[in-house]
Parts: C-alpha cells; sequence; structure tokens
C-alpha cells in the first residue's frame, strides 16, 4: 500500500514535470509556495493560539488571496484555453495580476498592525 | 345697543348659576381677624377732610359706625375749603353718611361745583363736583354732565378715570342713557390680568381693583342692570382683593372696605363663603360637622339653606347620604354626621347654599374624616416547637395589662402572637396603616421593629424565628421588651403598649463580641478596579522559530525556480524595464514603510505615484516584448 501511494506520487510528479511548459511550472511553484506558508500560518494559529487575531487574519488572507490571483492567470496560460481568450494578451494579463495584489497587500498591510 | 348684550351676559350668569357649574373656590375672604385689622386702619384720628372721608364712608361700607359722629361732623365743617371741588366732595360725601350731620351751602359753592362739571375738567373733577352736587341734595342736570363726562372720559383713557366714571354715573338720572357708561364695565373686566387662574387684577393694583368692584356694583344697581362679569371673574376678583391683609395707606383699606361692603350688599351676586367650624373630622365624641356659611365679611348667612348633595366613602365612592339638610344653630349650620354610622375613613361631601338668587360659589367639597378608637382583642402570645413535638403555650393577655413571665425564643422554638384589630363603636374589624411590633433590647438599647401582617381573615399574625431573623438582631441574645404599636389617621387613640418580655436565645458562634452599631454612615470597603488582563501570549522562542519557519516555503521556491529553469535570460536592459523594476520594487518597499509608519492617506498617496510610473513604464516594456514576440 505504501508502495503504491508512493509509486502514485512518482508517477504525478513524472506527469508533471513533462506535460507542463515551463512557463506554467514557475507560477506552479509559486502557487505551491504561497499555499505552504498558508498552511504553516493555519497550523501556528492551530497550535499556539489566535493572539494576535488581525496579524493571524491578515497574514491567512494574504496567502489565500495571493493564492486564488494566481490562479487566474495559470487558467489563462494553459495552451488547451487559448482559444477562448483572444482577446486578452498575456501582458495584460500579467498588469492585472499585479494590480490585484497590490490591492491586495494594501489591505492586508492596513490590517496586519 | 348695549342693551341685548348685557341680555345675553346676564342670561349666560343666570345659567351658570342654574347649572351649579364646577365653578372657582373662593381662597380669601375677610375673617373676624381681618375686619378688625380693616377698622383699625380706618378708625385713626382725621388728618384732613381726605382722611376723614376715607375713614368714615369705609367704615360705613362695613357696617360701623364712627364713634363719635358729632366730632367727625364738627371737623369736617371746620376743615373744609369751600374753593376746591375736591374737598367739597369729600365733606359731602361724609357727612351724607354721618347721622345728623347738617350743612348749608352758599351759591358760591353750588355755582363753582356746576362749573366744574364741563368737558373742560378732567374726570376726576366731574366725578367730585357730580358727587357733591349729589349728596349736597343741589340740582344737577344729568344729561349734560352725562355729554361732559363721555367726552372727557373719550381723552383720559386710563383705568381709573374710567373707574371713576363708573361712579359719576352712579350719581346721574336713570333719565339719562347711561348705557355708554355701563358698557364700559365689560371693556374693564377684558383688562384685568389673570394670576395663575386664582387671581384676577388690574395692573395698577389691588386698590383700583378694589374701586372697580365698588364702582360696578355701585352703578349696576343704579341702573338695574347685572353687570357684565362672570361667577368666576367674580371669586378670582375676591380671591385678590381680599389676598391684602395689611393697608400701607388709608385709601388703600378705604377701597378694601368698599369693596367688601359693595360684595356683600349688591342686588346681583353675593360670593357665599362655606367652611368648616374647626377641623373637619367627626368622631363619636365629636358627632356633629358644623359649618360657616357667611358672605365675604364673615356675616353669617343665617336665611341660607345649607343642604348636603351627597356623602361618598373617598375609598369606595359608595354614597352614604344623600340631599339632607344642615340645621341652624346659632351662627352655625350643623349635621349629626354619625347618624348614619360611616365607617372610620375619608368622606367627600358636596354641599349647596341655596335661599337667594344672587348667591355666588355656593357649592362646595369638603372633605370629612371620621375618626373611631381602635380595641386590641384576641391578643395570644404563644411559643412554638419547631419540632411539632411539643403542643404550643398559648397566653392571652388583655390590653393594657403586661403578660406575666417571659417568653423564649430560641433554635428550638418560636415565637408567635396573633390579635386583631376592631372599631371600638361598630365592631368592624379594622386595616389600620401602622402596625408594628417593637423589640427592644434591654441592654444594648437596640431595637428591631417588624411589621404584623393580616390575614385573610383580618387576624395579625407574627412570628419570630431565630434562625431567620439573626442577621436583623445581629445575633445578639437578650431579653427583648416587645411594644405593640398601632396607628392611623382615622385613629383617635394611637397604641404603644408594651406586651411581654421575649428572651431570644442566638446560637453561640453567630454572636458578636461587641455589638455594631448599624451606622450607614460609614466608610464602605474599597473596589479595587480590575484592569484587563493582557491575553496570553506565546513564548517569544515559540514565535520566533515560527518566523524562521514561515521563511522557508520562500527557500523552497526559489530552489524549485533554479530547477525549473525559469528563465530571465530574455532580461533586456531597456530603460522602461528597469524602470519597471525599480518601480515595482519601490512599491514593495512602500508597503512595508506603510506597515511600520504611515498611515492609509500618505500611503495611497504614494502608492498612486509610483503606480502610475510603474504602469507606464510596465506598459512600455511589455509592448516592446509583444513586438518581440
Amino acid at each position: 500500500a505504501a508502495g503504491s501511494v508512493g509509486s502514485v506520487v512518482r508517477r504525478f510528479l513524472a506527469e508533471c514535470g513533462s506535460s507542463t511548459p515551463s512557463r506554467l511550472k514557475v507560477l506552479d511553484a509559486y502557487l505551491v509556495y504561497v499555499l505552504l506558508t498558508g498552511a504553516l500560518q493555519f497550523g501556528y494559529c492551530l497550535g499556539v493560539g489566535t493572539f494576535p487575531f488581525n496579524s493571524f487574519l491578515s497574514g491567512f488572507i494574504s496567502a489565500v488571496g495571493s493564492f486564488i490571483l494566481g490562479v487566474k492567470p495559470r487558467h489563462l496560460w494553459i495552451p488547451q484555453n487559448k482559444g477562448k481568450f483572444q482577446g486578452i494578451s498575456p501582458e495584460w494579463v500579467f498588469a492585472g495580476f499585479l494590480f490585484a495584489n497590490t490591492v491586495l497587500h494594501l489591505v492586508v498591510v492596513n490590517f496586519v498592525g | 345697543s348695549a342693551g341685548p348684550r348685557l341680555r345675553l351676559a346676564a342670561a349666560f350668569s343666570l345659567l351658570l348659576l342654574l347649572a351649579g357649574a364646577q365653578a372657582l373656590a373662593p381662597s380669601h375672604r375677610l375673617t373676624a381677624r381681618d375686619l378688625a385689622r380693616l377698622r383699625a386702619a380706618l378708625e385713626r384720628p382725621f388728618a384732613d377732610v381726605q382722611a376723614a372721608f376715607y375713614s368714615i364712608v369705609g367704615l360705613s361700607s362695613l357696617g360701623v359706625r364712627v364713634a363719635d359722629e358729632k366730632a367727625a361732623c364738627n371737623f369736617i365743617k371746620s376743615h373744609v375749603d369751600s374753593s376746591s371741588v375736591d374737598s367739597l366732595f369729600y365733606a359731602a360725601q361724609s357727612i351724607r353718611v354721618l347721622s345728623g350731620c347738617e350743612v348749608t351751602i352758599s351759591n358760591e359753592t353750588r355755582e363753582l361745583l356746576l362749573a366744574a362739571v364741563s368737558e373742560d375738567s378732567s374726570v376726576t373733577q366731574i366725578f367730585h363736583a357730580v358727587g357733591a352736587l349729589s349728596s349736597f341734595g343741589l340740582p344737577l342736570a344729568s344729561q349734560e354732565a352725562l355729554s361732559a363726562l363721555t367726552a372727557r372720559l373719550s381723552k383720559e383713557e386710563n383705568v381709573l378715570a374710567t373707574i371713576q366714571a363708573l361712579e359719576t354715573a352712579s350719581y346721574l338720572s336713570q333719565q339719562a342713557d347711561l348705557s355708554g357708561i355701563v358698557e364700559e364695565i365689560e371693556d374693564l373686566v377684558a383688562r384685568l390680568d389673570d394670576l395663575g387662574g386664582v387671581y384676577l387684577q388690574f395692573e395698577e393694583g389691588i386698590e383700583t381693583t378694589a374701586l372697580f368692584v365698588a364702582a360696578a356694583y355701585k352703578l349696576s344697581d343704579h341702573v338695574g342692570t347685572e353687570p357684565a362679569v362672570k361667577e368666576d371673574q367674580i371669586i378670582q376678583l375676591m380671591n385678590a382683593i381680599f389676598s391684602k391683609k395689611n393697608f400701607e395707606t388709608l385709601s388703600e383699606a378705604f377701597s378694601v372696605a368698599c369693596a367688601a361692603g359693595s360684595l356683600s350688599r349688591n342686588r346681583y351676586h353675593v360670593p357665599v363663603i362655606i367652611v368648616p367650624d374647626g377641623p373637619a373630622a367627626v368622631s363619636h365624641h365629636q358627632p356633629v360637622l358644623r359649618l360657616q356659611v357667611t358672605d365675604v365679611m364673615s356675616q353669617p348667612l343665617t336665611q341660607a339653606s345649607v343642604k348636603l348633595d351627597y356623602a361618598k366613602s373617598a375609598s369606595s365612592k359608595a354614597t352614604v347620604l344623600q340631599q339632607t339638610a344642615f340645621a341652624l344653630s346659632g351662627d352655625v349650620f350643623e349635621l349629626n354626621f354619625m347618624n348614619v354610622k360611616p365607617a372610620s375613613g375619608y368622606y367627600d361631601f358636596s354641599i349647596s347654599v341655596d335661599g337667594d338668587q344672587r348667591f355666588i360659589a355656593n357649592k362646595v367639597e369638603l372633605k370629612v374624616k371620621v375618626s373611631t378608637e381602635v380595641g386590641i382583642t384576641n391578643v395570644d402570645l404563644s411559643t412554638v416547637d419547631k419540632d411539632q413535638s411539643i403542643a404550643p403555650k398559648t397566653t392571652r393577655v388583655a390590653y393594657p395589662a403586661k403578660a406575666k413571665g417571659s417568653f423564649t425564643a430560641d433554635s428550638h422554638q418560636n415565637f408567635a402572637l396573633s390579635f386583631q384589630l376592631v372599631d371600638v363603636n361598630s365592631g368592624a374589624e379594622l386595616i389600620p396603616h401602622q402596625t408594628f411590633v417593637r423589640l427592644h433590647n434591654q441592654k444594648t438599647g437596640q431595637e428591631v421593629v417588624f411589621v404584623a401582617e393580616p390575614d385573610s381573615k383580618n387576624v395579625y399574625k407574627f412570628e419570630l424565628d431565630t434562625s431567620e431573623r439573626k442577621t436583623e438582631f445581629d445575633s445578639a441574645s437578650g431579653t427583648y421588651t416587645l411594644y405593640l404599636i398601632i396607628g392611623d389617621a382615622t385613629l383617635e387613640n394611637p397604641i404603644l403598649w408594651n406586651v411581654a418580655d421575649v428572651v431570644i436565645k442566638f446560637p453561640e458562634e453567630d454572636a458578636p463580641s461587641t455589638v455594631q452599631s448599624k451606622n450607614l454612615f460609614v466608610p464602605k470597603p474599597e473596589i479595587q478596579h480590575l484592569f484587563r488582563e493582557p491575553e496570553k501570549r506565546p513564548p517569544t522562542v515559540v514565535s520566533n522559530t515560527f518566523t524562521a519557519l514561515i521563511l522557508s516555503p520562500l527557500l523552497l521556491l526559489l530552489i524549485l525556480w533554479i530547477k525549473i529553469g525559469a528563465n530571465i535570460s530574455n532580461f533586456s536592459f531597456a530603460p522602461s524595464t528597469i524602470v519597471f523594476h525599480m518601480g515595482h520594487a519601490a512599491m514593495l518597499g512602500l508597503m512595508y514603510v506603510y506597515w511600520t509608519q504611515l498611515n492609509m492617506f500618505q500611503t495611497l498617496k504614494y502608492l498612486a505615484i509610483l503606480g502610475g510610473v510603474t504602469f507606464l513604464a510596465g506598459n512600455r516594456m511589455l509592448a516592446q516584448k509583444a513586438v518581440k514576440r
């Protein structure tokens, strides 16, 4: 059983590595980072306590928000979906991503205390 | 013309009288003492003819004659100034009142007086001239006098002149059309000031108001028309005039005397004063309610018929007596209220006085108290065993004796007291306001008072349980004297009765070493303010470790990026690119500064600038990239 889980994971990683273009892989790495950061914060809160609650919330929301904002460009960049989104150039997607992140972090920094 | 208007006013007043409207009750009158003071103010030695006039005519209004009429007559005759219309007026009026005082008037004097009755003289001059001529019995042309008066009055519009015009008109013959002057009464009434709904007076003062009342009734009696004053207004005028009990000047005293005289003797309105003689209370010893029914000068109206419309219990509103007449006994009216055997308490009496159509304020409401004596019966003192194992020992005591022996209340037995309160005269059960049981510690002087409550059968019960009541006693054991206190407003014999001695034993461990005085005014224990506890924080080690841990995913990201081979080779050093990256870095730096120092508004300002620059640079950079692609 352990072996089968391990083999499934290895096969998944291999598939990931081959089928996704490198640009997307960069983005995926970023998303994984954000995910880990959020998870760690949540774990700390569960373990040690919610004081100060506002700081925890702002940090956690920053992680969650960044993840969500990061998913959108990925969605737009997959080759399968290229046909659907003709009007928007990748550059503009990036600009939008930057702008949304700025707004999010403005709020987060305001709240972190 | 004024005729229909006056008739309407008269009809309205009559309607009010007949309807017995709830009129204002008079609050002031001339009591016997006030009358004596007024008389004393008027009975001063004469200083001059004017003073003599005030004294003589004022006293006659009160129905009193001057002590020495002959001396008064001589005084006037010697002091009158025949060249002054005013002096002649005072003399004439005084002589008319004094009996057996004759004087002859020379032709010059007569000419002087007749000449004064003209448009060129002031209203006062006309008034004095007309008054003098009339009182001396000299002929007078009424119509000409009237026209002179009316003409002059239209020039002098003040209150005093109008009042004097009223007086003047009362000397003129009825052949002349005096209705114009009579209408002035109504106009003057409109000028009175209402003070709190109780008083009505001119702003010129009490003297003017009193003179007005006297003049108005004098004129009304003369012409035979009811004055246009409402019943409530008359009472308010009365209240104002008779509120003055001390008179600074002779003229003030004179005016009040004239008003009093006219209000008790005119043809139209006689205010009635109904007051109880002594306190308005009856009891078995004093069963008769006495009323003084008088006019404003405290003269009893013995011709009146005084009737009780109804007497209702104040609490239950049940009518106990109605339509009963009061009997005249000397100067007071009496009614034996105890004949109907009323229960003790307060009663609302409604009394009306009839017998003369002129009576006003002749209905009054009185609160009468019926008192009685209380008796305490069936007084049982007992000690009740808590375990119910021993039968209670009951001792009966009769008031006012004291129970022999003492009773004990301790942890095994309670002390109980029961009694009944009855009306000695009627035998009915009573529930007085105050039924207290007072226990007085003989040694320490401490006293504790309890209320005895009646049960459903009106039997009063009091029980002393040492375990329940130890806080009231401060657990001080000892011998206590028991008193029973009974009191009420309607009881003639309040009771303070030393019933028995009670030994109270509290459990030893509760007894205080000293008896503290239950002083309310000592400082109370201080309250310490509890500040908000700061929240529990994790140890610094833990949070530092976590901070380091949080940075580890960043490391992972960099490793992953290198492994994937993030492409930075296409990085061109075009100015727009550099500006874009610098701007972006600056924005991130701004976030940090915002966290540490700035507020939202400053941040937004800087962000706008940086954002704008970055956006433009980024735009160019991406456009270039797109071109390249």
